[in-house]
């Protein structure tokens, strides 16, 4: 059972009515030790957790593509009653589910121990999302986030109203010295026995002050047991090619664009798409001729003609630089 | 070089396993010297398995008592190339902080196994980009034995 403002000490419920949270709610508040039952907790209450007094001021959402953004209950936004300082916090959601990968399913769980090892582990490191992982009272892995002040990287690149030309030649440049200490970070992990999980464009902030690129959300996990972070490489891959050429390109998008069209869809060939997400194009040099060979041999290596394909971060990385220093 | 007659093949529940077993019966069933060590890999239990309220020992018995009749038989297609029970071992590991292919070299090391025997199965490549190939992996790391693939 929640307790109430009156089994807390007074100088918190103090600073609790001093919130402005506390005016807008009409109901009594509740204060949660066991975060067990995380669907229950509503914006206006209180859980404890690290021995701090969290205040729920709102729920973060889940930004999937294309689809209505989600409230995430199991992810709270929150301030610490006493230093003020707002946080996210994540609670124990034990979802199993399957991710498709162009035609396979893989078997996927969130896993709130995981994250708590690579926040503890990265603690020092530059391009992680910083946190400390607690229990509560029941025994539930609290994850305590900082707030990273910055902007989700696909809308990043969008900032700049240029054509895609200026942005390769002017933009892409800084932006892929970032995607190398991105992609080298997620090789520190795989160095420790961890993945990722769940790379993604929008898994990546970029600090507004420092325009630093940064690593969040470690919790998804993936059994493959004889290639444990091909999905993460791959993944990587599949954000190269989107940061280079600026979004996706599939036979319609090949076909709607008048700078396109049929002409060039026409010299697309079952080699030139995605070793897994078939409907993808990944000889992007065909679409746009002025990306150097070396970039483009990156991109092939995810393609279904490829020979051969990376097997370590390290491998990535090391043709992503050499390709770079071409721009 | 390690002694080729020291075979180790790796087996499970398929009917690739059953090829490879007469494959190896058929080419050393009359051979005296041949000590063979049938080997079951299996994975680590995914970690959503304990969160379903099971236990690490009730997945290695389910597991163990599996291999148990992988094992039967494989002696009897063995047997039935004239190679005796006395010639053949057997060893049933959990792929522990490794994966399958690390775990078999792992084995043939330790063991001095001279020959290593591997069924594989047709795989498109995406799938061996995602999910392996145990074979190809085994024999890129293939050094002073022997690999026989059988598919």
């Amino acid at each position: 059972m929640p307790k109430t403002l009156e089994d807390i000490p007074q100088h918190i419920v103090s600073l609790y009515k001093a919130h402005p949270v506390s005016s807008s709610i009409r109901r009594k508040p509740r204060v949660y030790e066991d975060t067990s039952n995380f669907s229950s907790i509503d914006y206006g209450d209180v859980i404890v957790a690290d021995n701090r007094y969290f205040l729920v001021t709102g729920y973060t959402v889940e930004g999937r593509f294309g689809v209505d953004d989600q409230p995430k209950q199991w992810v709270p936004k929150v301030v610490d009653l006493e230093s003020g300082v707002s946080h996210i916090l994540k609670l124990v959601f034990h979802e199993v589910f399957s991710v498709s990968v162009g035609s396979f399913t893989i078997p996927c769980y969130r896993s709130p121990e995981k994250e708590a090892r690579i926040l503890e582990l990265t603690a020092d490191h530059a391009r992680f999302m910083k946190g400390k992982a607690v229990e509560d009272e029941a025994g539930n892995l609290v994850r305590i986030l900082d707030i990273i002040s910055g902007r989700r990287l696909d809308k990043h690149i969008y900032r700049h109203e240029c054509s895609h030309e200026e942005y390769f030649a002017s933009y892409l440049p800084g932006i892929l010295k970032e995607y190398i200490e991105c992609a080298k970070a997620i090789s520190f992990l795989h160095h420790a026995g961890f993945r990722h999980g769940d790379i993604r464009r929008d898994h990546i902030l970029v600090e507004y002050d420092t325009g630093t690129f940064r690593w969040i959300d470690f919790d998804y996990e993936f059994y493959l047991p004889e290639r444990p972070f091909a999905l993460d490489l791959f993944e990587l891959g599949n954000l190269l090619m989107y940061l280079v050429v600026r979004g996706n390109y599939q036979p319609q998008e090949i076909f709607d664009d008048p700078r396109l069209g049929q002409k060039v869809l026409d010299t697309i060939t079952p080699d030139d798409l995605s070793l897994l997400s078939r409907n993808r194009v990944v000889n992007l040099q065909k679409l746009f001729p002025y990306i150097p060979d070396g970039m483009n041999n990156v991109f092939m290596h995810f393609s279904q003609g490829a020979s051969v394909w990376y097997d370590t971060v390290d491998e990535l990385v090391e043709d992503v630089e050499q390709a770079a220093a071409f721009l | 070089m390690a002694d080729w007659h020291k075979i180790l093949v790796a087996v499970d529940d398929s009917s690739l396993s059953e090829q490879v077993l007469n494959y190896v019966g058929e080419v050393v069933g009359g051979i005296d010297k041949v000590e063979i060590c049938l080997l079951h890999v299996y994975p680590e239990p995914p970690p959503y398995y304990f969160t379903e309220k099971h236990t690490l020992q009730e997945y290695r018995e389910e597991k163990e008592t599996a291999s148990l009749k992988i094992f039967s038989r494989a002696g009897k297609v063995l047997e039935s190339h004239a190679i005796v029970g006395t010639r053949i071992t057997t060893s049933c590991l959990m792929a522990t902080g490794k994966t399958f292919s690390k775990t078999i070299l792992q084995v043939q090391k330790d063991g001095g196994f001279g020959t290593v025997v591997l069924g594989k199965r047709g795989i498109s490549k995406a799938e061996e980009f995602l999910f392996g190939s145990v074979s190809n992996a085994v024999i890129r790391e293939s050094h002073e034995f022997t690999v026989w693939v059988v598919s």
